[in-house]
């Protein structure tokens, strides 16, 4: 039987969801490929046709997060507001998007978007890193840096990204309130950092 | 011009010059740039580096004070001591300004120190109250959203983005409540409390030297004692209760204020009272207001602070210039309750009544035999100049209210005597105390300071009476 884009895509959805809903309640690790093939109501094999790992759910629920984030970030960034707010608040949306993975998103940080996976990043890894990137250089634009930062800045910030969101990812405080402060020293320090040039 | 904290102690006298008058004017100003945005830094290893570097320098301040004083006759050492001090509070100012936290609470309890802090620095100092670096919107935002679901301009009809305070531990906002309500509502920096621990785990390796002294023990339970109290700050929840209970004290013949707390919008980090309207004490005395009217502050501050402690069984022992409004209709208001010990248990509340009544009597033997049981002191020559000291402390903190009539709290000689009396005890290492006494000491510093600086002469032993009727202590 011949399945319909729209149909195709429906399933694809259903497989993100439910895979967010069984990863929070059973752990990534503990969730098999069966274990969802299952919960979608698809036969085993067949949940390749989507996606070839766990890990590639993983990263396109970050991946659709992090859009839906900067549709946010857009509606809630404030004319007046300094680059550093800018900053922060592009950061800080991002992270309250991804809250509802918390609990399992921490390995895929690392593996994908870290800053020691270079070229042997995938494609859907690539796309978001690039975006992020894309994003900050706008916005320091937008604060009147009217050269482009270098590749030497851009890797020095994303250094900085990664490293929040591996604390964060792990942070133990009273609703994350530590990862705000560590953002909000990260943030200053690359400011500063790259006005110093 | 931004200057350096080394610049300006380059900038300071040396003691072998003509005039050693430290004038705190222009330095005061340029301090002020000393206070820069830095952020907090939370991770352990970096604050331990600074709190080291900052006992060092403390250490090397007053080291070079001893040595220089071998050599020089006592009204030199006194001026050198002077210099040494200010160049020490400089210095711990300079990483006050970047750790705040736990440290930065010594900064605010080393502004009530006028011998520590001459007068043009204890302004300086006390800016600290106020001018904290503060944070950006859009982490408060983000606070705010965390604390109470949702953004502030959605939660509030109106809410000012500038704060317009600013403390160690938070910041505060005007804002407007749906009802019309106008409210203040107090922020705390994110990670602070995680902050503050780290500080008080940092400072126990650095009292690790005291460990083979017989006051070990207790020197630690006082810094345990300490570490609670500032801990309890960072719990906002706490502080809204206190200032609840403390609100249901006063009424309105007392022409005495504490906000109100609206627990709708308060949390562990963010309170939410009503905005008060009125002067912290510098522009209150900028209007150069009659004696009559500072003497009638005098008195509502005693008031305040009688009937907190002996109606209330708590003890406010943050007192210092930002806590306290000169409402424009000649109310007080009260703010703050971060920092309140609560008097707890009947032995603790019959210990406070038998200390009272002595210290009362103002009689020499009445006061040493308190203050003993007071400070868990013996009759042991080790004891003795611990005992002699605290008695002294004691008449001098009960003073106004056992001499009959008026008393002259801008009298400088009082105030040195009592700044003296605490010099010593430190100086001698009297660190055997009530686990208490570290609070109890600033308060009374604190109601000092404020006393004063206010110029007030006053007779506060029938408000202290009256107030104190109500304890019940005189059938105990």
């Amino acid at each position: 039987m011949r399945v319909s884009a729209k149909t195709k895509e429906a399933t694809r959805q259903k497989v993100l969801r439910v895979s967010q809903e069984l990863f929070n309640s059973t752990g990534f690790r503990e969730t098999t490929s069966r274990d969802l093939a299952s919960a979608v109501g698809i036969a085993a094999g067949t949940i390749f046709n989507y996606f070839p790992s766990k890990e590639a759910i993983v990263l396109q629920l970050v991946c659709d997060a992090l859009e839906n984030a900067e549709a946010t970030f857009n509606r809630r960034v404030r004319p007046e507001s300094t680059l550093e707010e800018d900053l922060f608040l592009y950061v800080s949306t991002g992270l309250r998007q991804l809250k509802p993975m918390r609990g399992f998103v921490g390995p895929a940080f690392e593996t994908h978007l870290g800053p020691a996976c270079g070229g042997d990043a995938n494609e859907l890894g690539d796309h978001i890193r690039t975006g992020h990137v894309e994003m900050v250089s706008s916005l320091l634009s937008k604060h009147g840096q009217a050269e482009p930062p270098t590749a030497v800045h851009l890797q020095m910030y994303w250094l900085l990204y990664t490293g929040v969101l591996a604390f964060w990812a792990k942070d133990q405080s009273r609703k994350q309130e530590d990862t705000l402060a560590l953002l909000d020293q990260s943030i200053k320090m690359f400011v500063s950092w790259y006005l110093a040039g | 011009m931004a200057l350096n904290v080394a610049e300006l102690i380059d900038a300071l006298p040396e003691v072998d010059s003509d005039d050693a008058t430290l004038s705190g004017g222009v330095v005061s100003e340029a301090l002020a740039t000393v206070l820069s945005n830095r952020p907090v830094p939370t991770g352990s290893m970096r604050r331990l580096s600074l709190l080291g570097g900052l006992q060092a320098k403390i250490a090397v301040a007053y080291g070079f004070h001893w040595l220089r004083g071998w050599f020089q006759d006592a009204d030199q050492r006194e001026r050198a001591l002077k210099e040494t001090h200010f160049k020490t509070a400089l210095k711990m100012l300079d990483s006050m300004g970047y750790l705040r936290g736990a440290v930065m609470k010594v900064g605010q309890t080393l502004a009530n120190f006028p011998d520590v802090a001459p007068d043009g620095l204890v302004q300086t100092l006390e800016k600290l109250h106020f001018q904290a670096p503060p944070m950006h919107f859009s982490l408060l935002r983000e606070t705010v959203i965390n604390e109470l679901g949702d953004e502030p301009h959605n939660l509030f009809a109106e809410f000012d983005e500038t704060a317009f305070a600013a403390a160690s531990l938070g910041q505060v906002h005007r804002a407007r409540l749906k009802s019309g309500q106008q409210v203040a509502v107090k922020i705390q920096y994110p990670g602070i409390a995680r902050t503050i621990r780290t500080d008080f785990r940092n400072l126990i390796p650095l009292l690790l030297p005291s460990r083979l002294t017989g006051d070990w023990q207790n020197l630690k339970d006082q810094v345990e004692f300490a570490r609670r109290g500032i801990e309890q700050e960072t719990d906002y929840t706490r502080e809204a209760e206190t200032q609840t209970r403390v609100r249901q004290l006063f009424f309105e013949e007392d022409s005495i204020v504490v906000p109100q707390v609206y627990p709708e919008f308060s949390t562990d980090r963010i309170i939410t009272m009503d905005y008060l309207e009125g002067d912290h004490l510098d522009a209150f005395l900028a209007k150069n207001p009659s004696q009559d009217e500072r003497n009638d502050y005098a008195l509502k501050l005693t008031r305040a602070g009688a009937r907190i402690v002996y109606q209330g069984r708590l003890n406010n022992v943050d007192v210092h210039a930002g806590n306290y409004l000169f409402m424009p209709d000649g109310r007080l208001g009260l703010i703050d309750f971060g920092c309140v010990l609560r008097i707890e248990g009947d032995a603790m509340w019959e210990l406070y009544g038998r200390l009272h009544r002595a210290m009362m009597t103002g009689e020499d033997s009445s006061i040493r035999d308190a203050m003993k049981e007071w400070q868990q002191l013996t009759d042991a020559p080790r004891d003795a100049e611990n005992l002699r000291l605290s008695t002294e402390f004691g008449k001098l903190c009960w003073k106004p209210y056992y001499v009959p009539g008026p008393f002259n709290y801008g009298d400088r000689e009082y105030l040195q005597r009592g700044i003296n009396v605490m010099t010593e005890l430190m100086k001698n290492r009297c660190t055997r105390s009530h686990p208490t006494n570290l609070m109890q000491a600033r308060w009374h510093v604190g109601w000092w300071m404020m006393f004063y600086r206010l110029g007030a002469i006053i007779d506060p032993s029938p408000i202290v009476n009256e107030e104190t009727s109500a304890t019940g202590w005189e059938s105990c």
